[in-house]
């Protein structure tokens, strides 16, 4: 009993900081999305509207564009951030001259915040004054224009992306690869794998839960990603990079749609968790010797 | 199946040398023990065999074929790790057929190897387990059944047994020595217990810093240790040793102990005053109505033998009897030594004089 309270006191603080910080406004913004509210038009009060606002959003083109194109955002950032974190941080586990001094500056994008590398990005892509589209037209002739070009601008917010969250995953991968065991590699050579079987039938299964975990993060990050995409790009040209979080952010501030919003969000939150739960149900529950 | 031959290898890491120019003839079908202490180099001898450690000098063949620049895969050695080194996301059937997949074998075939190599281990229950799933001693099972599914030309051992409990250990070394008897594959294994190497081995290759002491027949090891080193290394409990210098008085010599004890010797070809290393296994003495007066220090019956711990004035001599001795500490007894199972060393070489 006494160790039981104990335990009960300890969790307040997380439980109320959890309660009035992600559950409460989680409660609310599912009570606003069943309404109809624009605090600064004509009627400042909320309306209940039922399942109008869910009902809306299954036929606004809007929405299920921006849905389409931040499913291609985050599927070519992850798998370009997994590979490419992968080779790093094997490269990480090898000894060169300046291992250390590499390893501090490739983790410098991390500690960057979102609207900075946003603005910086912004900086170096502007064409006429941006260093990318100058070297870009110097040496290859190549009139890099993410105001105007849809593609490109698609393609730079996953550079973007990639650039600044691909040290994540490298070192959430190389601390998978510090802690694997010697042995089974070395028993691998002996029966006769060469290195592409190793790393397919020993290196990959044995990181897999940190591969997942990884992903899994990722994903729901590239998912709900905002301000570098808002700084970069606004979302455009047109809509072509208003992914789902800027989305969301255009449907609430500027145009004060607050019920609508809400019933997006709460959609989203929806589907990454069911993309989640595919993802666990394809990848992860099968392999799991576990429940064998 | 194949011969090993080492010659002169030597393994440097930079400026290092950890081993120093060693040989060792394997022949076929030989079940070969590396014995020595930790940091002897045993371990990274046999590792150098499997390829996993670069040779840095002399000459290694396993089957009449250089393979000093060979990698591993390309060596049909099999080997089975202290750790085991199981697949941890694998079953303990694909832990087994893993070699057999990668040369690119029919699944009906490696189905057919594994379930041969489980029924020899009594591992077919487990098949279809994940290591973790397993005791110590099953693990162990499976590395070995890892090892024969791949009918490999050597059987590499790397200490298997130290994560073993002593009882399961005794277990696990009869079955490896029936499975040698059954498959008679060349095999080398590494172990720092000089039980294990005794009881296992055809021949014994002591090591220790980096060279080899001696390499024999376990009993050739054990009635002819080269140096005082083997000696003591071999056999439970451990050779007395004594240090002192050889008498001769008319003819005849004996052994005075610096501390003054004496005891009987062969005829050994010194002059007076020769100064040895006396060694003598506990087990060799017996106790008489007279010879050395040594004092009981602690007795220590374990029902099958007693062990004495005793004091001949300064010098400490244990014995080991066969039998029950209504002996307790304190009491002073006689010793008798014969001369013919004595080991004289030389004390300066510290190498065996007769």
């Amino acid at each position: 009993m006494g160790s039981n309270r104990t335990g009960w006191l300890l969790l307040t603080p997380t439980l109320v900081i959890l309660g009035v910080f992600g559950i409460l406004p989680f409660i609310y913004v599912l009570w606003v999305a069943f309404h109809q509210w624009n605090a600064f038009g004509a009627n400042p009060y909320m309306i209940y509207n039922g399942a109008d606002n869910f009902r809306r959003l299954v036929f606004d083109t809007e929405f299920l564009e921006s849905i389409w194109f931040t499913f291609q955002f985050g599927f070519f950032a992850v798998v370009s951030e997994i590979v490419l974190g992968y080779f790093l941080a094997q490269f990480l586990m090898r000894d060169f001259p300046g291992k250390a001094v590499f390893r501090t500056l490739h983790t410098l994008p991390l500690i960057v915040a979102p609207i900075v590398v946003g603005s910086v990005w912004r900086l170096m892509m502007t064409p006429s004054i941006g260093i990318i589209p100058y070297f870009l037209d110097a040496w290859f002739g190549y009139q890099l224009n993410i105001g105007s070009n849809a593609g490109a601008a698609f393609v730079v917010t996953v550079i973007m992306d990639i650039w600044h969250w691909t040290p994540l995953v490298t070192l959430t991968l190389l601390a998978a690869i510090v802690a694997l065991p010697k042995d089974p590699f070395e028993q691998a050579q002996i029966d006769g794998a060469n290195r592409w079987q190793i790393f397919w039938h020993i290196t990959l299964p044995m990181i897999r839960p940190a591969i997942l975990a990884t992903v899994f993060i990722r994903l729901m990050d590239a998912l709900r990603t905002v301000d570098e995409i808002w700084m970069l790009t606004g979302g455009g040209p047109g809509s072509a990079t208003r992914y789902i979080g800027l989305h969301i952010w255009k449907v609430v501030f500027p145009k004060t749609d607050y019920g609508y919003g809400s019933a997006i969000s709460v959609i989203v939150l929806y589907l990454t968790l069911v993309l989640c739960w595919l993802l666990y149900v394809g990848l992860v529950a099968p392999r799991n010797g576990r429940r064998t | 199946m194949a011969e090993v031959t080492i010659r002169d290898i030597v393994k440097r890491y930079g400026e290092v040398e950890i081993i120093h120019g060693v040989n060792v003839d394997i022949r076929d079908g030989e079940f070969v023990v590396l014995v020595g202490p930790s940091g002897c180099g045993k371990s990274t001898l046999l590792r150098m065999i499997a390829g996993l450690e670069e040779i840095s000098g002399g000459e290694m063949r396993i089957g009449g074929r250089i393979v000093n620049t060979v990698p591993p895969k390309d060596r049909d050695i099999a080997m089975v790790f202290q750790s085991y080194a199981l697949y941890p996301h694998k079953t303990v059937a694909e832990n087994m057929g893993f070699s057999l997949k990668i040369k690119g074998a029919s699944k009906a075939e490696i189905d057919a190897k594994v379930r041969q190599a489980a029924s020899v281990l009594d591992l077919e229950k487990l098949l279809d387990r994940y290591p973790r799933q397993l005791s110590g001693g099953q693990r162990q099972r499976v590395a070995m059944g890892r090892a024969i599914v791949r009918d490999p030309q050597v059987f590499l051992f790397d200490e298997p047994l130290s994560n073993l409990d002593a009882k399961l250990r005794v277990a696990m070394r009869v079955e490896i020595k029936e499975l040698h008897q059954r498959l008679k594959t060349t095999t080398i294994y590494v172990t720092h217990d000089q039980i294990e190497a005794m009881t296992m081995a055809d021949k014994i290759v002591v090591m220790k810093d980096g060279y080899v002491e001696q390499i024999g027949a376990p009993l050739e090891l054990y009635d002819k240790p080269n140096n005082v080193f083997v000696a003591g290394f071999i056999g439970s409990p451990s050779m007395n040793f004594i240090q002192g210098r050889i008498r001769s008085e008319g003819g005849a010599q004996r052994f005075v102990s610096d501390h003054g004890t004496v005891l009987p010797v062969r005829p050994l070809p010194v002059e007076d005053g020769h100064p040895v290393i006396y060694g003598v296994r506990p087990e060799h003495i017996a106790l008489g109505a007279e010879g050395v007066t040594v004092r009981v220090a602690v007795v220590e019956p374990t029902g099958a033998e007693t062990q004495l711990f005793s004091r001949a004035g300064e010098d400490v001599i244990d014995a080991l009897l066969r039998d029950r001795v209504d002996v307790r500490a304190g009491d002073t007894v006689h010793f008798v030594i014969d001369p013919g199972r004595v080991h004289i060393f030389d004390a300066q070489t510290k190498r065996r004089l007769t």
